[in-house]
């Protein structure tokens, strides 16, 4: 039985277009070391998301691209935009996320006693956001990611100053990355979202301090994995790997970190560990950890900046 | 200036909105303009900005916004053979779109837009007003033609398979030679980012913009794998040659409930916010095309309420009015290339 309430279309399943001729440019991972990470942090404080690319002019020094805004949602209590831009050489595989907070507010009455404030999160892709089109259900990947941002942000926040309360967030996906057809083909897809669950802890946390919640401290969500290269034998660490710029992943690990108190709220290790190599998965851990320090130390920046420009 | 007594204006705005939205409508001495809690005028609309080609995973979006409303609607192409549609006639030119239901718009509402519309359960009842709206309102105003959703395919030759040469071009049709093999879904998504009042009017322009922007692969009929495939080079925007514009006002009315006598006194309030439209209760929306000069109404509707009038619907102010926000948004859809 169709859902009734919305839109279905015609009756049959509809294909999507399938190429038969190649993508123009191969992905490599040029112009960025190991352990550089994309992102770049601003934020404004009642900005647009048609103006971001204005903000890129004066990064150009760094090699790190991600754009972070807060408040773009106003009649709610906090909200943030998260952009990564593409990479070099590529057109279009860059990761879009909005986050929007609600609350802290009453339960309802038929909730139960509660001494801590109640946290929901939900996480939503777009159905424009991958490549294949998503349905308005939410799948289990989708439950599975709201799960561990809920984690991820349960460590951060003082949920016992509000009692009887509840906060929802709300993280939409407008773009994931890999829109190239040979991230379906090679099925790396799997990885990926790794780093849309980094960038889900990021934007979230973000719209947390938007909305003036108490925190223990502002949680940075950071990936590392241990990928091959190209003869298969020699494998290295990266920091905010992309899959399609490597031969193969073997193991990726995604931290949310709190760097003032050197804490970890939520790991997620996945892959298997060569028997042979000299990592082990606390190097993993830590090169993660390593990678939600930058993010981390961009956040801030663009949050101080935030609070800066809205007391001129 | 009279000394400031007990409440804040902005407390006062919030525990009694109506009297304070008559109040500023009314101003009691003539130096103050008459405004509107937001500070517009009765007739001043937010001005839209429209952000093309955001998406790289669509075939065509568009990002709309009109002050606090910012709606993202992203085009995805899908195909489907015409054996696999039900009821499926090769004599059937007229009207494919609807019969085939090739159009699927839909609207989303619950991204935590505002703190009313949170995620977790069925579309609301306004997602789903706004869904069907624009369907129909995507077929009744004709903005997309069939021919550009057709996938042709000659049929091959016993001996070779002559002529390769397909997709939605002019067809020169030979008897039985050349047909229509399959057509292009359009899935029109529309995410509320944020919602401030008026969500018609920015949906149907990011509608109009994203389709503008479209482009569909070539796409030809491989009969060896009885599939589409497509081609990356050269895709082909759609045809869309009208720019209807949906114009959506309010009338408040001075009275807060419907008993009261209404004495005649009304302010038509365009472009409305969620204050404004939670205190009133008519509403009238017209979609216009001001394309080439000359002006055409696709639709009028209107709700609730009985003090819009047929008289003040076609009096020249209001038709200038729309008008002009035609211009508006045309000039900022066709601008942002």
């Amino acid at each position: 039985m169709a859902d009734r309430r919305r839109v279905n279309g015609p009756g049959s399943s509809t294909l999507p277009p399938v190429y038969d001729d190649g993508e123009l440019n191969a992905a490599s991972r040029r112009q960025r070391a190991p352990d550089a990470i994309r992102p770049l942090c601003e934020t404004k404080p009642i900005p647009t998301i048609c103006s971001y690319m204005s903000y890129h002019e004066n990064l150009e020094t760094k090699t790190l691209r991600l754009d972070l805004k807060t408040g773009v949602t106003p009649s709610a209590s906090g909200s943030a935009y998260l952009e990564i831009e593409p990479r070099e050489g590529e057109h279009g595989s860059g990761m879009k996320l909005t986050c929007t907070v609600h609350g802290p507010r009453s339960l309802p009455r038929s909730a139960p006693f509660s001494p801590y404030m109640v946290l929901s999160t939900h996480v939503k892709f777009a159905p424009f956001a991958t490549k294949q089109r998503r349905g308005y259900l939410r799948d289990s990947s989708e439950k599975d990611l709201s799960t561990h941002l809920e984690t991820a942000l349960r460590g951060a926040l003082i949920a016992d100053r509000w009692p009887k309360s509840g906060v929802d967030i709300v993280v939409t996906i407008i773009e994931g990355e890999s829109t190239r057809q040979d991230a379906v083909e090679r099925r790396v897809e799997e990885w990926d979202v790794m780093n849309v669950l980094g960038g889900c802890i990021t934007v979230a946390s973000a719209a947390i301090a938007d909305a003036g919640i108490d925190c223990v401290d502002t949680v940075s969500g950071g990936v590392a994995a241990l990928v091959a290269s190209k003869d298969g034998n020699d494998a290295s660490i990266v920091l905010d790997p992309v899959a399609l710029e490597h031969e193969s992943v073997m193991a990726a690990c995604c931290v949310a970190y709190l760097p003032n108190r050197d804490e970890v709220t939520n790991l997620w290790f996945k892959g298997q560990l060569p028997l042979s190599a000299s990592y082990n998965h606390q190097s993993l851990v830590s090169r993660a950890v390593q990678a939600s320090r930058g993010t981390h130390g961009l956040i801030s920046a663009s949050l101080s900046e935030a609070i800066g420009s809205t007391q001129n | 200036m009279a000394p400031e007594v007990g409440l804040s204006r902005s407390t006062f705005a919030k525990l009694s909105p109506h009297p304070y939205l008559l109040a500023n409508l009314e101003p009691s001495d003539d130096s103050t303009p008459p405004a509107r809690s937001n500070g517009r005028a009765p007739f001043e609309v937010r001005k839209p900005t429209v952000n093309l080609s955001s998406l790289s995973h669509a075939h065509g979006s568009a990002l709309v916004r009109t002050g606090d409303t910012t709606v993202i609607c992203g085009i995805r192409a899908e195909t489907i053979l015409t054996e696999n549609i039900p009821n499926y006639r090769a004599s059937n030119t007229e009207t494919e779109l609807s019969d085939y239901d090739l159009l699927v718009p839909n609207i989303e509402l619950a991204t935590g837009s505002a703190p009313q519309f949170l995620p977790g359960g069925p579309p609301t009842t306004l997602a789903q007003t706004l869904s069907t709206k624009i369907y129909s309102l995507l077929h009744s105003s004709k903005l997309l033609r069939a021919e550009d959703l057709r996938i042709w395919h000659s049929r091959p030759a016993e001996t070779s398979f002559a002529d390769e040469e397909e997709g939605a071009e002019e067809s020169e049709p030979k008897e039985g030679e050349k047909y229509v093999v399959a057509y292009w879904v359009l899935y029109i998504d529309l995410f509320f980012i944020s919602f401030d009042g008026n969500p018609f009017d920015a949906a149907w322009a990011a509608t109009v913009a994203a389709l503008r922007d479209t482009k569909l692969p070539q796409a030809r009929y491989d009969p060896d794998r009885e599939m589409i495939l497509c081609s990356r080079k050269d895709p082909k925007p759609l045809t869309v040659e009208s720019m209807p514009i949906s114009c959506t006002a309010v009338i408040f009315t001075g009275k807060e409930t419907k008993d009261q006598p209404a004495d005649g006194k009304f302010w038509l309030l365009a472009d409305p916010d969620t204050l404004e439209e939670s205190l009133c209760d008519e509403t009238v929306t017209i979609v216009i095309d001001c394309t080439g000069g000359s002006r055409r109404i696709l639709s009028i509707s209107k709700h609730g309420g009985t003090v819009m009038t047929a008289k003040l619907l076609t009096s020249k102010e209001f038709l200038d009015w729309a008008s002009t926000r035609w211009e508006d948004f045309a000039s900022a859809i066709t601008g942002s290339h």
